[in-house]
This record gives structure tokens, sequence and C-alpha cells, in this order.
């Protein structure tokens, strides 16, 4: 197999999906000219009618793709960084999340929502905020996170196809990262709800995504040389939520490292404990530990490093759980 | 600026006063079974304030995209469009029938009326009517959107952008203000700086009229000529309907402006404005109905109405499990 780029990966999956079916297109600020590589050059084969820019005005752009969607379209919104989709919240969250239960399940809501998230970049809250814990909140909204381009490039093709409301945010601190990646027109979906170990271990389960996944697997190989085994599952999926590949895991370490790059008040790590607490309590030595963002804005500039989920604190966990 | 209403047929204008009177009984029917207690949830009655969603949706194709005023719950625009609403009743009822299968109280879909939901939040009319505006012009397909809604709506920073985006890409949608002049207790006088909402479209370059929004032909007047432009790829128009709330905001609610009750005079200078009452005497005194044939109108909306309501009330309680409201959050 050849090897991309995480970024090339997604931007490969909008061309496949917008060649394979003509309702495809995209709607975003400045995807044109492309702030970010996902969407550079998808103008040139596809035109401006697909690659559509709005003004800076989030809920018209969002409204684009949610009227497109009732007229059978198939939008991509982006919204370049994910805090920005909070200027159109109410429309993303309950406007389409409500719309097929509570609408009599006449029609569905086919919208996929992007936008690049994450801290490591140092630009502070607005543009280092999570928002997949947020948007797992609400009902209707499938939320879904990438941490390979292999996984990148099918969990979009499985969003675009998606007959729901899908919010898959990408983190910017692995955009650069290289992985192997069929080839262009070979296609494959990586369907959305299942969860994927990447690591084998056997004395403690760490759950971690994305930027996170990489400190996780960093930590794993580190102490892999002191003789702790660790299973690292990512989750890939918030919403539908593969809790039985975690309680698998489970069955084998009996503890878990939650790792979530998100406030910890009202987190998705808080969800995964109070599952795993009430379907796995016989399964735990030690109690769930998680490691998240304390409750205080992202700050930007250097002292993001050591506030932020990082490898020192990811380790520190695992230690816990194990003592 | 009030518009002649010469241009009008008279075929046209009998359609007018007939889905008027519709529109009027269903809200008389709508009123008093929330007092019957044969409602879920509220009714905000749309007496006073039928006229423009008649005239607005009378005249539409059933492929054009409607957002009915949440005043009357829409069903004065959605009677009017054609559509029959015995499964929204029998939602309202909270029935099995219901066109959201009883789980949406008062909200509606007509996906293909073309009438897609309502929102409780005000103003979120705007972004999706951008997006039917947009796909019916990126596949051509004639379709125009009557996007009503009132002039609280244009407090939302969503109208602005969807007047921005509709007027730069020349989109076929009808910015639709039922001016009532009031938002639950605040009066619009308090609440914009501008005597007319309608002043807004002037900072986007968007064409505008002001028209008596008591007057059902007039209405209908200027605003078959803005679906024929926005039809033909003129773009948006913005028409601002002048019209009157009789009645309180929600039935319930005390009926106040700003914080104090609203006078008896200014209660009996509205019932002047009564929008059936002006239609009756033009449709009398232009002979295009006599009383006989108006009587005839009355008895056929109470037969529909009362066929409406059967259904509603002869249809089962809708109390689905849990597990089946869960499989139906998403769609397959």
């Amino acid at each position: 197999m050849r090897t991309i780029t995480f970024i090339d990966a997604i931007k490969e999956a909008y061309q496949e999906e917008m060649r394979r079916d003509e309702d495809v297109f995209m709607v975003g600020q400045d995807i044109r000219g492309a702030i970010f590589p996902h969407t550079k050059g998808l103008v040139d084969e596809f035109g401006p009618d697909r690659i559509v820019d709005t003004p800076i005005s989030e809920s018209g752009m969002y409204g684009v793709a949610m009227g497109a969607a009732q007229e059978g379209l198939r939008p991509i919104v982006d919204f370049m960084f994910g805090g920005f989709s909070y200027v159109t919240f109410s429309e993303c969250t309950v406007s389409t999340g409500q719309y097929h239960f509570l609408h009599g399940s006449q029609r569905p809501m086919p919208i996929v929502m992007t936008a690049g998230v994450g801290t490591g970049q140092r630009l502070a809250n607005d543009h280092a905020m999570s928002i997949h814990g947020t948007f797992a909140h609400h009902p209707g909204i499938k939320v879904a996170m990438p941490s390979t381009p292999y996984d990148a490039k099918g969990m979009f093709k499985a969003a675009i196809r998606d007959n729901n409301p899908v919010m898959i945010p990408w983190h910017m601190g692995i955009m650069m990262q290289k992985g192997e990646v069929p080839d262009v027109g070979d296609d494959y979906i990586v369907p959305l709800g299942v969860a994927d170990v990447k690591r084998q271990g056997t004395d403690v389960t760490v759950m971690a995504n994305s930027l996170q996944l990489q400190h996780a697997l960093k930590v794993a190989e580190k102490l892999e040389g002191e003789g702790i085994s660790c299973e690292v599952i990512d989750p890939r999926s918030f919403v539908p939520f593969d809790l039985d590949t975690v309680l698998k895991s489970l069955e084998k370490t009996n503890r878990l490292v939650v790792v979530d790059e998100d406030w910890e008040s009202g987190s998705f790590a808080n969800t995964v404990s109070a599952n795993v607490m009430e379907s796995g309590f016989d399964l735990l030595d030690a109690p769930v530990t998680r490691v998240t963002l304390p409750n205080m804005p992202v700050p930007g500039g250097y002292m993001e490093d050591y506030i932020a989920p990082n490898p020192e604190k990811i380790e520190a966990a695992i230690r816990k759980v194990l003592a | 600026m009030n518009a002649s209403t010469e241009t009008l047929s008279i075929e046209q204008k009998k359609t007018l006063f007939r889905n008027l009177i519709r529109a009027s009984e269903y809200n008389r029917m709508m009123y008093r079974r929330m007092m019957q207690g044969k409602l879920i949830g509220f009714y905000h009655p749309a007496e006073g304030a039928i006229a423009p969603g008649v005239a607005a949706s009378s005249f539409l194709n059933q492929d054009d995209n409607l957002n009915p005023h949440h005043r009357g719950h829409g069903i004065t625009h959605m009677v009017s469009k054609g559509i029959d609403v015995s499964s929204f009743l029998a939602e309202h009822t909270g029935k099995d029938t219901g066109c959201c299968k009883g789980r949406s109280a008062w909200h509606f879909s007509y996906p293909e009326h073309k009438v897609y939901q309502q929102s409780g939040f005000i103003g979120h009319n705007f972004a999706p009517s951008v997006g039917w505006g947009w796909a019916a012009k990126r596949r051509n397909s004639g379709q125009v959107v009557m996007n009503c809604s009132g002039d609280g709506s244009y407090g939302e920073g969503r109208a602005h952008e969807a007047l921005l985006m509709a007027q730069n890409w020349k989109l076929p949608i009808i910015f639709f203000c039922e001016n009532n002049q009031m938002a639950i207790f605040s009066r619009a006088s308090e609440m914009h700086p501008m005597e007319h909402i309608s002043s807004l479209a002037d900072g986007y370059g968007m064409d505008s009229v002001i028209v008596d929004g008591q007057d059902v032909f007039a209405v209908a007047e200027v605003t078959l000529k803005a679906i024929a432009k926005a039809r033909d790829g003129g773009g948006p128009t913005f028409v601002e309907c002048k019209t009157l709330r009789f009645n309180e905001h929600d039935i319930g609610t005390p009926d106040l402006g700003g914080w104090e009750e609203r006078s008896e005079s200014e209660h009996a200078e509205m019932r002047e404005r009564e929008p059936v009452t002006l239609a009756t005497e033009k449709v009398l005194s232009e002979g295009i109905f006599s009383q006989t044939e108006i009587d005839e109108l009355y008895a056929e909306a109470l037969e529909e109405i009362a066929k409406v309501e059967e259904f509603a009330d002869n249809s089962d309680i809708a109390m689905p499990s849990e597990e089946e409201l869960m499989s139906a959050v998403f769609a397959d």
C-alpha cells in the first residue's frame, strides 16, 4: 500500500465520493482557496457550484446544507475550526439532530459536519477546543473522529454515505501524520460505530483518540520495556459508541484509563466511565481513571503543553490504576 | 405603496376568499379545541392576522417550499396550499395517525408538499430557507421559497445572514414578513429602530414592498409578482404585510403591550380591520360571490373541518415504547 498524509486521506474521501455521487457537495468559508489542505484543489475538479464558499454567516452557511439535504442533496459542511460550529449550534444540534425523530421519520437529514480541532497549535480556546463530547450529548447526531489516514478516508466515506447528520472533526495535531491507505479508487469504508484495538495488551486498557491515541501508543511502547502491557483502544466513533470492545478488553486487563482531550465536566470520558461502571463493574480491579482537560478555557501559548493531556499525564494515570 | 388588486382574476379572488374563510374557521376550531382541552401543548391564535398567510400560500405550486408563520401553528398557510391537515390535527391531539407519529405535538411535517418542519426557535426558518433556495437555483428547478415569519424574527442575526446570502446569490426566496407589530408582549416599535421591517432589504439592495396585511387581495397582488419574479430568476423580494394580532400571544398569557394591558380602544380599532369582514364587503360589492354563495362556503368549510376533527378524535393515542422511539432517532 502507498503512504499518504492524514489530511490527504480526508481529501481523497471527498474526491471519490463527489465523483461517485453528483449530489455530494461542500459548503464552507474559504474552502476553495483552502485554509486547510483537505479542500485544496477541489474547486478545480468540481467547480464553485459544488465547492461553495459563503460569507462569514455560519447559520446561513449551515442553512445551505440543511435545506439542500432536505431537498435530497448530500452536503459536507466545513466549519474550518470546530469552535466555529458554536456560532450556529442550534441548527447543528437541535434543528438537524431532532429532525428525523420529531418530524415523523419521514425524511433523512444527510449532513456531514467537519472541522479542525484540538490542541498542539497553541491557538487557544476558540481555535483549539474539542467538540465531539458536546455534539455527542445531543441526540440524533452521529459523532466520530479518525486517528489514522486509513481510518480517516474510510470513516469520511462512511459519513458521507450515512443518512444522518454526522459530526466528524479531525485533529490538527495529526494532520501531516502519514500512514498506509489503499490506492485511489480502491473503494472501502470504515463503518461508524466500530472501535479499533490499535495495540494488544494484557495489563491495562487505555482508550484514546486522534492526537491522544498517538500519545497513548508512545506511552505503551515505553512501558512495554518495563514489562507493563497496555491495550490501546481507539473508539473511532463516539455516537454510536462501541462499548462492547472496551468491555471485552477489560475482561483481560481489568483496568481502564480514558484519555479524552475535552473538558472534564460533561465529557465523553464521563460517559464511558459511567457505562463501564454500569455494565462492567465486576470486571474492574481499580477505579476508571480519566485524563482530560481541566475545566479552564484551553490556554494558548506554551502553557498548553502542560495543561492539555500529554504522554506524561497518560503514563501517570496508567501507573495509578496499576498501583 | 399599496398595490391595486386589479390584476387578480375573478377565479383568483374566489380562491383567496374561499381560503380566507377556511383559514378563519380552522383557526376558530383550533382555539375552541384548546379551550376544550382537546389540543396538546399550546395554541397561538391567528385571529386578525390570517390574510397574509392565505395570500402567500394560495398560489404556490406543490413543489414550492413553504415555511409557515408559527401563528395559527401553520394551519392557515397549509390549508391554503392545499394540504390535508387531518394528520396535523391528529398530531396536535397526540394521536398515532399524526404527521409526526404523535411525537411532536404542535410540530408539523409534510415533505411531499415541501413543508418540512416547524421550529420552536423563532428565526430558524431563515437558514433552511437559504438552503431550499440554493438547491432550487442549483437545480434550476423553478421552485420558489415562501419564507413566512413575523416582525420579531427579524431580530435574529439569522435573518440578516439570509437576506445577505439570498440577495448575493439571487435566490428565489420571498421574505414574507407578517408584521403584526407585536412580539409576545413587546411592540415592534420599541424593538426595531425603523418603522418598516422591510427597510432592512434596502441595506442589501433587495426589492421590497409594503402592503396592507388586512387586505388578502392586496397581499396576493404583490406576492404573485414576487413569486413570478423569483421563478424567472429575478431573485428575492421582501414583502412586508402590516397586520394585527387580535388575541393574546398564546392562549392563557395576558394580553399586554409592553407590560400593560392592551386597551379596549386598541382592540376596537383593530376589530375594524378584521380581514374576513373586509374581504366579505369587497366580494359582495364586486359581485364575486353572493351572500348565499358565501353561506355555502362557510358550510363547506365547517364540513371539511368536522371531518378533520373526526379523523383526529377517532385515532388512537400514540404510546410507543421507549425502544420503538429509540429506534427512530436515526434514519437507516
